[in-house]
């Protein structure tokens, strides 16, 4: 009855909303508490997507057996869902004590004031550069990089052969390296690139980040038709412009035609070398490889992944902390990918992978950059995309679509 | 009257016949639209079957390369299946249940009873209907939340256990019911209750039918709410459960993604045959003679 | 439609304790004692949601509120007017516009046929004809997906090649900014005629058979029975079938969703759509403006339908 008591008050507060408003100067700035000494106790709740949801359970033993008197509950939720379900907890106040979080979504979570910073007993230089950004929010840091995942060039070896190139090492060679792909390795497109739409954003801001354009200057407001942004645009659209790249695809479309050695390079993850080996059905065996990025005055690539968030509401802060710092060990790292194939984000993680495709994400992720973690970031990302895909398709001049890049991501703003 | 059925019946079997031509036409029309109908749930089917590779191939295949039992066995091994399974069902019993009984009452009411505020409150059913729901989820859930029902099963169900589709849908199906049928039981001095009961029940069969069918579909289905409801996996559907596997960060295992559709799909058609046979012309003769 | 009071009986001396009441006091407790579980119902989970994000409309929240919803500054109805100078918005309000007036008689047209059709015209393998016209309803979206893609190929598709022997060069479909929509219009009546038929399937049930047989006698064809029995009895079926495929198509979103993403060039974008992103950025009042909107065009749209459909009294 109590309850019903609380809804019926918020619900009349509501609609007295002259009386509430936003504090002009927000509140104090949230300061990060000690880890705290002694070994974790209680339960520890945590949530974790899909397969790592599932197999979390395997670390928290080892965690348990350090702490007796812990335990771990772990509740696996679907991908699918997830951000929606993070949000309405938040909202309803029935968070757990933490959380695997998109690296994209943090941003967000962390401006809703649910997550607890993090304490200073975590070293940031352990974790790739790029990784700890992804938990920055306004300057203070909110969780740690759990793994990592970053971009590179795949590309077709036979072809690339046939058409006597190596992989590039800046714009003017990716340029020739695909031109040789298509004219002399025989593919119908030397690269496919994302023509705008979702997710697109991923694929462009590297090439952005190579020509040492930036996405939000030193005050934080959005900059995105700057010069170097410029530059790099154009680079992006000379691709559809010669016809070295398709500008529409299907899903599905790209490992078909890679296989076929219809498309010759794109650019992906880690997790397209299992989608190929599998595909391929030993086709492609020794056929493919990957590159680096291209280096201008970078040769940034894109970081993502997943970090993990303690909430503020925990009822176990100290213990939750406890597993984060467990989780972040290097040897708990490395067994982390031998059990699910997460790339480490804490750098000594790396000592056990020989594989030497993995060994080149490894190295990328030494210059791979994530977007600002602003609580619009989705949105502006999507202006991105959209603004991107009449650039390729609908032929907007490059400087009509930064400009208009630039004027709707400065009325989105950074949030509050 | 069942003479008269029959009668009828007798004449109509003359009259086909006689158009067996007709119905030729008809049921190879019927035939041809079936197969563009059906062809997505027999690519579903196959899917299931195949490897994420050969799900993957553009153009797809309709019958799979080498038939494979894996996805199956990959979700029944990773998940507690009857578990979920059970879950499903008390959650989507309920609604269905509560939808059946309390959107015919309101249904019978808002059809047949003449009472002050009938317009309005039929007005307020509509309105219901149709706002939408995105824009009221996360208040939902804040209320939800704050009445202690979450990881409750009463947290799925309550908020979903008289829809106003169900109230709209009843109440369409029971005005369109001769006010005779009800007039004479009034005469024969049967109370609201018992003319609902024993009058109107029985001739809003189909209607009925319908309602279950589509509760069942629409709450079997239902993917968010549960998953935000339920803190702990022993409280998830069987939906939700499903979609632990096949959707990742950055890509999809579309073998476990079908075969789990073709699992979460079973129950909602054997539900559809159950119920649909009450589809049969001729229930609703009404008695008049 | 109306109970004809003039035929009801006196009270029942049967029921003595009642005798006090008068008629329509009675029949006004039957029927809010019939109302009374779905508005406590109501009252409990849908009236205060409903306030709040009619509230939460002509204020600034966001995501990053969630935590102190009434920590947010009230607006008025600035994002009502943010909407109307919202490109992308009015995009995707022509595009809703476009997918209902074609959508809605498209799809009502196809399950009446399909309807009518197996309840009488089918004699065998009755339930077989009736699942597999429902399949569609239940069949994963993906797969829907795939299949609808693969037969929209512009070189390699079903559709063109089809074309293609009738000497039609087909468009590219979901990437062409004009053939995109049809597109999706065709799906999405193929996707819901199941449903509908259900409901029709029902509607047909409460048709009395002595009217068949009454026009049967007068010498009435198959298509004047249809026009003079059929269409007048289904009329209240009729009616919910158009309002509810109406507020449906209104908020239509799956169908975009995983065709197309609202592409090419937002040709496709719906506000359901446009709701759906904006709730993903965390502009919760915004999107609960854009619902509201949705929500008196659905009105609007329903009143026009409760007219047209309007049983003749």
């Amino acid at each position: 009855m109590k309850r019903l008591v609380t809804v019926a008050v918020t619900i009349a507060a509501l609609t007295a909303l002259n009386g509430c408003g936003r504090n002009a100067g927000g509140g104090p700035p949230d300061r990060p508490a000690e880890t705290g000494a002694g070994p974790a106790r209680g339960t520890v709740t945590v949530w974790a997507m899909g397969t790592e949801g599932e197999k979390l359970s395997v670390l928290a033993e080892g965690f348990e057996a350090a702490n007796p008197g812990v335990k771990v509950d772990v509740t696996a939720i679907p991908w699918d869902g997830a951000h929606d379900k993070i949000a309405s907890a938040i909202a309803g106040r029935a968070t757990p004590d933490m959380s695997m979080v998109g690296t994209t979504w943090m941003g967000e979570f962390a401006t809703t004031g649910a997550l607890d910073p993090t304490p200073a007993g975590f070293d940031k230089d352990a974790y790739f550069p790029g990784a700890w950004d992804t938990t920055t929010v306004n300057g203070t840091s909110y969780g740690v990089p759990w793994y990592v995942e970053t971009r590179l060039i795949y590309y077709r070896t036979d072809l690339a052969e046939k058409a006597g190139v190596k992989p590039p090492a800046n714009w003017a060679e990716l340029t020739s390296f695909v031109t040789a792909l298509r004219d002399r390795g025989g593919a119908a497109y030397g690269i496919s690139l994302p023509p705008g739409g979702t997710g697109a954003w991923q694929t462009f801001l590297p090439f952005a980040w190579q020509r040492g354009a930036s996405i939000t200057g030193a005050d934080g407001a959005f900059t995105l038709d700057t010069p170097e942004m410029a530059r790099a645009l154009d680079y992006y659209l000379s691709y559809f412009r010669k016809r070295l790249s398709p500008a529409a695809l299907q899903p599905g479309e790209l490992e078909q035609g890679f296989i076929d050695g219809k498309i010759a390079s794109f650019v992906s993850g880690p997790w397209h070398i299992g989608v190929l080996k599998d595909q391929a059905k030993g086709k492609l065996d020794g056929r493919f490889g990957v590159a680096l990025m291209p280096r201008e005055r970078t040769g940034a690539s894109f970081v993502g992944g997943a970090d993990l968030v303690v909430f503020k509401d925990a009822r176990n802060r100290h213990g939750a902390w406890k597993f984060v710092e467990y989780l972040s060990r290097p040897e708990v790292q490395a067994t982390w990918y031998r059990t699910v194939n997460d790339l480490p984000a804490v750098k000594d993680g790396w000592s056990g992978i020989t594989d030497p495709m993995l060994r080149l994400f490894g190295e990328q992720l030494g210059d791979a950059q994530a977007p600002p973690a602003v609580p619009t970031w989705e949105q502006v990302a999507a202006v991105i995309d959209g603004e991107l895909e009449k650039a390729v398709k609908a032929g907007m001049p490059s400087d009509a679509a930064l400009k208009a890049m630039q004027q709707k991501a400065a009325a989105i703003g950074t949030g509050p | 009257m069942t003479a008269a059925v029959s009668g009828a019946r007798g004449k109509r079997r003359a009259q086909s016949r006689s158009a067996g031509g007709r119905a030729w036409v008809v049921h190879a029309a019927l035939a041809i639209a079936l197969v563009a109908a059906a062809s997505p749930f027999a690519w579903m089917l196959s899917g299931s079957v195949k490897t994420d590779a050969e799900i993957r191939r553009v153009p797809p295949t309709w019958l799979p390369d080498q038939a494979t039992l894996d996805n199956y066995r990959e979700l029944f091994e990773r998940l507690d299946f009857t578990r979920y399974f059970v879950n499903s069902l008390i959650v989507t019993g309920a609604v269905t249940l509560g939808n059946l009984v309390f959107c015919s009452m309101l249904g019978y009411a808002l059809a047949k009873i003449d009472f002050p505020g009938r317009r309005a409150l039929f007005a307020l059913v509509l309105g219901t209907l149709m706002v939408p729901g995105a824009v009221t989820f996360v208040p939902l859930f804040v209320l939800v939340s704050n009445l202690g029902l979450v990881d409750s099963y009463l947290g799925m169900i309550l908020p979903f256990l008289a829809g106003p589709f169900g109230v709209f849908l009843m109440r369409q199906y029971i005005s369109g019911l001769p006010d005779e049928v009800i007039d004479a039981a009034r005469i024969d001095g049967a109370g609201q209750i018992r003319i609902f009961l024993r009058i109107v029940a029985p001739l809003a069969r189909p209607a009925l039918a319908t309602l279950g069918i589509l509760t069942f579909l629409g709450t079997w289905n239902s993917f968010l709410w549960p998953l935000v409801v339920a803190q702990s996996e022993e409280k998830y559907t069987l939906p939700v459960a499903l979609a632990l596997y096949s959707i990742g960060q950055n890509q999809t295992r579309f073998g476990l993604l079908l075969a789990g559709a073709v699992v979460v799909v079973v129950p909602v058609l054997v539900v559809f045959v159950a119920l649909q046979r009450f589809f049969v012309q001729g229930i609703a003769t009404t008695g008049l003679k | 439609m109306v109970v004809r009071t003039a035929r009801d009986p006196a009270p029942a001396p049967a029921v003595p304790r009642r005798a006090g009441m008068s008629d329509r006091t009675r029949r006004g407790l039957a029927a809010w004692g019939f109302a009374l579980p779905f508005l406590v119902l109501f009252v409990t989970f849908m009236a205060g949601p409903v306030l709040a994000s009619l509230l939460m409309s002509l204020t600034d929240l966001r995501s990053a509120d969630l935590r102190d919803p009434l920590a947010v500054n009230p607006v008025g109805l600035d994002n009502y007017t943010r909407l109307l100078r919202d490109e992308v918005f009015l995009q995707a309000a022509v595009n809703t516009l476009y997918f209902v007036v074609i959508g809605v008689p498209l799809t009502i047209v196809c399950a009446l046929a399909v309807a009518v059709l197996l309840n009488k015209g089918v004699t065998r393998l009755r339930t077989f004809f009736r699942v597999g016209f429902y399949l569609p309803v239940v069949t994963s979206i993906v797969a829907v997906a795939v299949v609808w893609r693969f037969l929209l190929q512009p070189d390699t598709g079903p559709v063109n090649q089809l074309l293609r022997l009738a000497g039609i060069d087909g468009p590219h479909w979901l990437a062409d900014p004009v053939w995109a929509m049809p597109a999706l219009i065709l799906m999405a009546a193929w996707r819901n005629m199941g449903y509908l038929m259900v409901v029709f399937l029902a509607g047909l049930q409460s048709i009395p058979r002595e009217l068949y047989e009454a026009a049967e006698v007068d010498g009435a064809g198959p298509w004047a029975r249809f026009r003079e029995v059929t269409l007048p009895m289904l009329r209240p079926t009729l009616l919910f079938g158009t309002v509810i495929t109406g507020i449906g198509y209104l908020q239509f979103f799956e169908e975009p969703l995983v065709m197309t993403r609202g592409g090419p060039l937002n040709r496709t974008l719906s506000v359901s759509y446009y709701i759906y992103n904006q709730f993903g950025f965390g502009n919760y009042s915004y999107a609960a403006a854009m619902g509201y909107v949705l929500f008196v065009a659905i009105v609007v749209l329903t009143v026009v339908q409760f007219r047209l459909l309007r049983p003749r009294t």
